[in-house]
C-alpha cells in the first residue's frame, strides 16, 4: 500500500458530517465546571449531553444503540472537539469494539446502548502487580464452581477511574494447566459486588485516576462471561490494538493548540535559552507529522486496509511527539517548576506514562521487530 | 494518471532502476552514467508535469521520487524530469518573459545547494546528468538561465553537479502563489527520494538481519538488534506519511498550506532518512563499512539530500514562527 497514491481529503459525507456536528455544538456548548467537580464526574456530564445529540458510538450498528456508520465517522467528531479545546468523545470504542465481536447477542443488546448513553460507566481490568507488560501471566483466577458460576480471586492494577465506575471488563485465567493464551476468559464485573475493594492510586502528577482492584471470593456468574472460556486473551489484543490506534485524533488538537502558545510565548520574548527555538521548531514537525500519519492511516482505512500491528508504529510516533513537547513546553514556561505547578506540570508528568501504557515502548517494538518485519524469534532470557 | 496507467509507469521505472543500479561506487563510470541516462530518457517521463493540467499528480511524482531513490543511481529523474519542466510549467501560468536555449534543463542551486535568500553566489547545476542548460529560482521569484561548466565535486557519489555561469539570461517570474508551489514541489521531491534511498536500505539491512548468523543464531533474533530496526521502522513510516501527505496537499491545498506541509516533511525527512541509514549500517556492521557495501552510497546521498533545498535549522525556525506571524 505504500506505493500507489492515496485519497488524504474527506469523503464527502465526513465533510457533511463535520458540518452537522458544528451546528449542534453551536446550541449546545460545554458546560461550565464547578472548582470542586472531579473530573470523571465533569466528563460523565459531557459524555451524556454528546449522548443527547447523537454524538457516541457512531461506529456502532444501530441495534446496539449506535448509528451504523464507520470508525472515521467517530474520528470526525472527536478531532472537530479537539480542534476546539474541548475535551473528546469518552474513549469507550475499544470496549464497544470487544462486546461486538465476543459477547453474545443478550449481552450486547443490554450492554452496549447503556454504555454508550453514560447509563453505566466501564473501566478496564487487565494489568495486575505481577503481569504488566507479560500480560499473559495474570495470576487472578477464575474458579469454576459444579453449580456452573465463578469464584475470582486475585487483584488488578492500572484500572483507570475505577472509583467512578460501575463495571469493568475483567480478564481472569479460567484454566492453570493450559497454556497462558488459552486459558484467559473476560468477564463483565459490576464493581458492586460483594468482594471487590477499589482503591485509587496517586499517580506522579498528584492525580487519582489509576486505581488498585482487590477481588476477595468474588461471585461471577456465568452469564458475565464474554465469550467463550480462553477468549479473553484475543479479545485484549483486539481492544489494545485500538487503543494504540493513530486515527483518533481528538487528542492530537490538543497538541496543536499548545504548540502555537509555545510558539506566540517565544515570540514574544526579547531573549531566548540556546536552541529554544529549534526545539518548538521539532515539535510543530512531530506534531504535523503526527496529523499526517492520522490522515494516511485514514485513507488506508478507507482503501480497505485493516488494523493491525501498524498501530505500533502509530504508538511510538505518537510517544516521541507527546514526550518532546512537554519536555519543550517546561523549557518556555520553567515558572511551572518554581511556582505551585499548573496543567503544563501535570500534563508534562502524564507524557512520561505516554512510553508505559497501552504496552511499553518496547513491546511496541518488539511487536513491530516479529509482526511487521518477520524478525526471528530469540532466545528466552 | 488512472491506476493502472501508473502502476505501469512505476514498474517501468522500477526494472529501469533494478537494470542500472550501480552495485557499488566502483561501477560508477562516465559512460555507465551516460547508458543509464538515455535508458532512463526513452521512459520519456519529462512530460508528466510539463503540460497544464499535468499530465501526473505530485503525488505520483513523489511516489516515481521515491522508487528511484530505492536504488543507487546517477541517472537525473529529479533535475531533468521532474524539476525543471515543473517550473516552466509554473513560469507558463505565471509571467513568462523570454525563451529557454537549452533543449534540457535541469536546475540551478546556491553553491550550499540551499534556495537562495538573497543574491546567490557560486551557482551550481544540480542533478544535471543529460542536462545542457540550468534554470535558477532567484530569492524573490525571478527565473534565469544558466551555462553548465565543469564537473563540482560533491559528497554524493550519484549525483551529476557542475558549476553554472553567474550570469544568467532572463527567463521570467514566478508569481508569489507558484514560487510557494515551486518550493513545497522541490521540497517534497526531493524529499521522496530520500525516503525511498532510507526505506529500502532499512529493508535490506532487515534481509541481512535474517541471513547473517553468529553465536550460532540470525543476528535478528536479538532484541537489541530487533529494536534498531524497529525504530529505524518507525523513522521510515513517520518520513513516509509526511511526504505523502505534503504531496497530496500541493495536489488539493492552497499553496501556503502545501509548502508548510512540505517544509514539515523535508525536517522530517533531513535527521529521520539519516537516522535510519545510520540503525541500517550498525546491523550490516563491519561490511558496511567498506568502499565496496552500497551502505556509504545511501549514506552518501541522504547526508547531502538533508542539506539540500532546506536544512533542519533553516526549516525549524520556519516552523517555530507563530502562525499568525508567517
Amino acid at each position: 500500500m505504500t506505493d500507489t497514491p492515496l485519497d488524504f481529503g474527506d469523503p464527502e459525507d465526513l465533510e457533511r458530517l463535520r458540518n452537522d456536528f458544528r451546528a449542534w455544538l453551536a446550541g449546545h456548548p460545554l458546560p461550565e465546571r464547578p472548582a470542586d467537580e472531579p473530573l470523571p464526574v465533569f466528563l460523565h456530564r459531557w459524555h451524556r449531553q454528546l449522548h443527547s445529540g447523537g454524538w457516541v458510538g457512531l461506529d456502532v450498528p444501530e441495534q446496539y444503540g449506535g448509528r451504523g456508520l464507520t470508525a472515521l465517522h467517530q474520528v470526525t467528531v472527536s478531532d472537530e472537539l479537539g480542534a476546539r479545546g474541548a475535551p473528546g468523545v469518552p474513549r469507550i470504542g475499544y470496549l464497544a469494539h470487544a462486546l461486538l465481536r465476543f459477547g453474545s447477542e443478550e449481552q450486547r443488546r443490554r450492554l452496549l446502548p447503556r454504555m454508550l448513553s453514560g447509563d453505566d460507566v466501564w473501566c478496564q481490568g487487565f494489568s495486575e502487580p505481577g503481569a504488566g507488560s507479560d500480560l499473559a501471566g495474570m495470576s487472578t483466577y477464575a474458579e469454576r464452581r459444579p453449580e456452573g458460576h465463578y469464584i475470582v480471586n486475585g487483584q488488578k492494577l492500572w484500572t483507570s477511574y475505577a472509583q467512578y465506575s460501575g463495571l469493568c471488563l475483567l480478564l481472569a485465567r479460567t484454566d492453570r494447566a493450559a497454556p497462558a493464551h488459552a486459558s484467559i476468559s473476560a468477564f463483565v464485573l459490576p464493581l458492586d459486588r460483594p468482594g471487590v475493594t477499589v482503591r485509587p492510586l496517586r499517580a506522579a502528577n498528584g492525580d487519582d485516576e489509576f486505581c488498585e482492584l482487590f477481588l476477595d471470593d468474588v461471585r461471577l456468574e456465568e452469564s458475565e462471561r464474554i465469550g467463550a472460556e480462553g477468549d479473553g486473551w484475543p479479545l485484549a489484543m483486539t481492544t489494545v490494538a485500538y487503543e494504540r490506534n493513530a486515527l483518533d485524533t481528538g487528542h492530537l488538537s490538543k497538541y496543536g493548540l499548545l504548540i502555537e502558545r509555545l510558539r506566540r510565548a517565544a515570540h514574544e520574548r526579547r531573549k531566548l535559552p540556546d536552541g529554544l527555538l529549534s526545539d518548538i521548531g521539532r515539535c510543530a514537525v512531530d506534531y504535523q507529522v503526527l496529523v499526517a500519519h492520522a490522515r494516511r492511516r485514514t485513507a488506508e482505512r478507507l482503501a480497505g486496509q485493516s488494523a493491525g500491528p501498524e498501530s505500533s508504529v502509530d504508538k511510538l510516533l505518537m510517544t516521541r511527539a507527546e514526550q518532546r513537547l512537554y519536555e519543550t513546553a517546561l523549557k518556555v514556561f520553567p515558572e511551572e517548576l518554581y511556582g505551585e505547578g499548573g496543567e503544563v506540570l501535570g500534563d508534562y508528568f502524564y507524557s512520561r506514562a505516554a512510553s508505559v501504557y497501552g504496552g511499553t515502548s518496547q513491546i511496541q517494538r518488539n511487536i513491530i521487530a516479529k509482526r511487521l518485519l518477520g524478525l526471528p524469534v530469540g532466545p528466552r532470557a | 494518471m488512472e491506476r493502472d496507467e501508473f502502476t505501469l509507469v512505476r514498474d517501468m521505472l522500477r526494472a529501469f532502476a533494478t537494470r542500472f543500479r550501480s552495485g557499488s561506487a566502483g561501477d560508477i563510470k562516465a559512460q555507465t552514467r551516460t547508458d543509464a541516462q538515455r535508458a532512463l530518457d526513452e521512459l520519456g517521463l519529462s512530460g508528466l508535469r510539463r503540460t497544464s493540467p499535468p499530465a501526473a499528480t505530485v503525488q505520483e511524482c513523489a511516489l516515481l521520487a521515491e522508487e528511484h531513490g530505492r536504488q543507487p543511481l546517477t541517472t537525473s529523474l529529479l533535475g531533468t524530469a521532474l524539476l525543471a519542466p515543473e517550473l516552466l510549467r509554473l513560469l507558463d501560468l505565471g509571467e513568462r518573459a523570454g525563451p529557454v536555449y537549452g533543449d534540457r534543463p535541469t536546475v540551478a542551486l546556491a553553491g550550499d545547494l540551499r534556495f537562495p535568500d538573497r543574491d546567490a553566489v557560486g551557482l551550481v547545476a544540480w542533478d544535471c546528468d543529460g542536462a545542457d542548460t540550468a534554470l535558477f529560482v532567484h530569492g524573490e521569484g525571478r527565473v534565469t538561465e544558466h551555462e553548465l561548466g565543469a564537473p563540482a565535486p560533491t559528497a554524493d557519489l550519484l549525483r551529476g553537479v557542475r558549476r553554472a555561469s553567474a550570469e544568467g539570461r532572463p527567463v521570467g517570474r514566478l508569481t508569489p502563489g507558484a514560487h510557494q508551489c515551486w518550493q513545497a514541489y522541490a521540497l517534497v521531491v526531493v524529499a521522496s527520494e530520500l525516503v525511498g534511498a532510507a526505506r529500502s536500505f532499512v529493508e535490506q539491512s532487515v534481509d541481512y538481519a535474517r541471513e547473517r548468523h553468529q553465536y550460532g543464531q540470525p543476528i535478528g533474533s536479538f532484541q537489541a538488534v530487533q529494536h534498531q530496526l524497529a525504530d529505524a521502522t518507525v523513522l521510515v513510516e513517520a518520513c513516509t506519511s509526511a511526504t505523502r501527505y505534503a504531496a497530496w496537499c500541493l495536489d488539493s491545498e492552497t499553496p501556503g498550506r502545501a509548502l508548510t506541509a512540505a517544509r514539515v516533511a523535508k525536517a522530517e525527512v533531513n535527521s529521520s532518512a539519516v537516522e535510519a541509514v545510520y540503525a541500517g549500517m550498525q546491523v550490516f556492521g563491519g561490511i558496511a563499512q567498506t568502499w565496496e557495501h552500497v551502505a556509504h552510497l545511501y549514506l552518501r546521498r541522504v547526508l547531502v539530500g538533508a542539506t539540500t533545498l532546506a536544512t533542519t535549522p533553516d526549516l525549524l525556525t520556519v516552523l517555530a514562527a507563530p502562525e499568525a506571524t508567517r
